[in-house]
């Protein structure tokens, strides 16, 4: 019993993270029905930005992290602009251009920051904490504070703002948004903003949990992709409910296969989304393309 | 995509977005290829310079093959800088009677299919011998092609299995995981007088090669492991396994990783509240083990290797000299153990004046050679170097015992 609370605690911390990169799949899919194959990298290039900044800087990692997150949506944005010229021809087009900008922000990591990667050590004292033999860390609670804060003003800003409203209507009928008085360039434009920032979020907090490299993104983009499929892509609850489950699905199959983990993780994921092709929250998915 | 029903002009506007994609794609490409691609100096650049200053005689090709981007970059550069400072002394005191050795660099990323690519590609430019890889997994992927080909290679990788092959051109330029394991689990055993040891390791070529090695030593004290998990190579979080060994109360953890998987296990082990000792081979004492896991955490690891330290004698006090002087950073176990395989080498190369395969690896075990690590003789198998010694990590320095 211990040792599956126990791995359920270590399986939900990762799982928040995989949470907020599935997030950022999810809001910019469900805005322009664009998977922006670039996020992976836009996940390594906040990690760095945070680590940078509190590692090499010494600034305080709120500070860290705040800036961090700005500078990841002002990259989001120039990576918006450069490609809006495609959004309106043909959307696979910019679809392989975002894979083409995730090659060049590897490529741009390892030119600014070199190939060795940053160690980050925990921002607050990581106590362990005994609650019933089952061993919690502060930094653990730290990351899922901070996730599920972000979590809850993504919601608020889509279901409550006006122009969360507006940026809905654009992904469910560009025209009639358009006739509406929307701008839907404005509203991608959003949209890659916040993915990036939630990116950037994301990956300062996994930083001191694992390594900071310029391959950060693919161990935790593709498992991010994967948890936004398994909730269904383009939902943010199906995002935040895919990442945590995602999480737990990795902690309990290293267990007893811990040689094969990532194996089993993904055939658990084949078999998951065999019984359920549109995720858990498919449904309200987003089909433009 | 429908583009026969478009309109003309829109058609137009698609083939002009197509370019521009593809020149984007293109330009990406390139960036990539030339920051992963040839890491560091321009070195395909070298050999033509070269051809054409023609009195002197020709230089004597060697290529280096390492990991210089991903997770194990360090164990390439600092493979690459020992070589390098090597080969750069004896050029300057005249290369090798009369030839200077030409020194190219080549990035296998860490992947099996770019070393084995890498290795064709030195072969076919007509290279005398192989420095690489620092991954034993790749070192292993490259053996059959250099056996074929008869260009001798000396690796950093340390696993037996290297030695296993049946090939008379593989080196290892330390010494194999059993030797540092049975050092090591002597150590634990009688010294610390500890046998409630708990074991995590990965399957890689190097992780599998320590299970192997420090189990069959335990194994042959009459000790079972408390826990023996073994993990894959790309996984950074193991609060699953780790908590099945802390469930064993082990007052020492065995880990048989690469540096910064060490360093994460031993991280992540603290904060599960795990208090054994973490005990293992050469990538304990690293700075990249200790940078990753944290002074704290590492303070009191127990660690085996045949080069603890730079001031252990004049060689190594002279050599850490050097080293700093040319790349500005601290050498080494790494560095100084790639310095003594190229030092061997290019003594060899000065012995025999025929660099083919067969004729230099005869020359390399016909030497006894003095280095920074210890005494090496290489035997039949590509073993060189026979003995490590144990430090403790202090405050984020290997001490001595």
């Amino acid at each position: 019993m211990t040792y599956v609370l126990q791995t359920l605690v270590g399986g939900l911390g990762m799982g928040a993270v995989y949470a907020l990169v599935a997030m950022g799949f999810s809001i910019v899919y469900r805005t322009m029905g664009l998977v922006n194959f670039a996020h992976a990298d836009v996940v390594m290039i906040g990690a760095f930005l945070a680590a940078t900044l509190f590692v090499t800087m010494h600034l305080p990692f709120a500070v860290a992290i705040t800036l961090a997150v700005l500078l990841t949506a002002v990259i989001g944005l120039g990576m918006e602009r450069i490609l809006r010229p495609l959004e309106s021809k043909d959307l696979n087009l910019m679809l392989i251009g975002t894979i083409g900008f995730g090659i060049m922000l590897q490529s741009v990591a390892i030119v600014v920051w070199g190939s060795f990667g940053i160690a980050v050590p925990t921002p607050i004292p990581n106590v362990p904490i005994d609650v019933g033999g089952i061993i919690v860390t502060t930094y653990q609670l730290f990351v899922l504070a901070v996730s599920g804060i972000v979590m809850l003003l993504l919601y608020l800003f889509l279901d409550r703002t006006k122009l969360g409203t507006a940026m809905q209507s654009a992904a469910m009928d560009r025209s009639a948004a358009t006739a509406m008085g929307v701008n839907v360039a404005t509203s991608n434009a959003i949209a890659f903003a916040i993915g990036s920032a939630i990116a950037a979020v994301a990956g300062a907090l996994v930083g001191p949990l694992l390594y900071v490299n310029p391959t950060l993104g693919v161990y935790v983009g593709i498992k991010g992709f994967a948890a936004a499929i398994l909730g269904g892509f383009g939902s943010i609850p199906g995002a935040i409910v895919g990442g945590l489950i995602f999480g737990l699905i990795e902690a309990f199959a290293s267990g007893p296969l811990s040689a094969y983990s990532e194996l089993l993780t993904f055939v658990v994921f084949a078999l998951a989304m065999m019984v359920r092709q549109t995720g858990i929250f498919g449904e309200r998915t987003v089909d433009r393309a | 995509m429908t583009i026969e029903n478009e309109p003309n002009y829109r058609k137009g506007n698609m083939q002009m977005a197509r370019l521009r994609i593809l020149a984007g794609l293109t330009i990406a490409a390139l960036v990539a290829f030339a920051c992963g691609g040839t890491a560091g100096t321009g070195a395909t650049a070298a050999p033509s310079t070269a051809a054409t200053a023609s009195p002197t005689p020709d230089p004597i090709r060697v290529t280096l093959i390492g990991s210089f981007t991903g997770q194990n970059a360090d164990l390439g550069n600092w493979m690459w800088n020992g070589v390098k400072l090597a080969v750069d002394e004896a050029n300057a005191a005249g290369g090798v009677n009369g030839r200077k050795i030409d020194l190219i660099k080549y990035d296998d990323q860490g992947q099996p299919t770019i070393a084995t690519d890498l290795t064709q590609r030195a072969i076919s430019e007509k290279t005398v011998m192989i420095y690489g890889a620092n991954l034993s997994t790749l070192s292993l992927a490259m053996i059959p092609i250099i056996t074929a080909a008869k260009i001798p290679q000396i690796t950093s990788g340390q696993a037996p299995a290297l030695l296993q092959q049946n090939s008379p051109y593989i080196f290892i330029d330390s010494t194999t995981s059993v030797v540092f394991d049975q050092t090591l689990a002597k150590y634990v055993l009688n010294t610390m007088k500890i046998n409630s040891i708990a074991m995590i390791s990965n399957n890689g070529t190097y992780g599998k090669g320590e299970h192997d090695s420090f189990l069959a030593e335990l194994t042959k004290a009459g000790v079972t492991p408390t826990a023996d998990k073994v993990i894959a190579p790309d996984v950074k979080d193991f609060t699953a396994v780790l908590t099945e060994i802390r469930g064993t109360n082990p007052k020492v953890l065995f880990i048989g990783a690469e540096e910064v998987q060490s360093g994460l296990i031993a991280k992540q082990a603290r904060s599960l509240g795990i208090s054994a000792t973490f005990v293992g081979a050469a990538p304990i004492g690293t700075p990249t083990f200790v940078q990753t896991a944290g002074v704290d955490v590492a303070e009191g690891s127990v660690m085996t290797s045949p080069y603890l330290s730079n001031d252990t004698n004049a060689k190594t006090k002279a050599f850490a000299a050097a080293y700093q002087k040319a790349f500005n950073s601290e050498a080494e176990f790494h560095g100084a153990k790639a310095y003594d395989g190229m030092s061997i080498f290019i003594q060899a190369m000065k012995k025999t004046s025929d660099l083919s395969g067969p004729k230099l690896i005869e020359a390399v075990r016909s030497i006894t050679y003095d280095g920074l690590l210890g005494q090496f003789k290489y035997d039949e198998v590509g073993l060189g170097l026979h003995a490590t010694q144990i430090g403790i990590l202090k405050a984020g320095k290997i001490v001595a015992q």
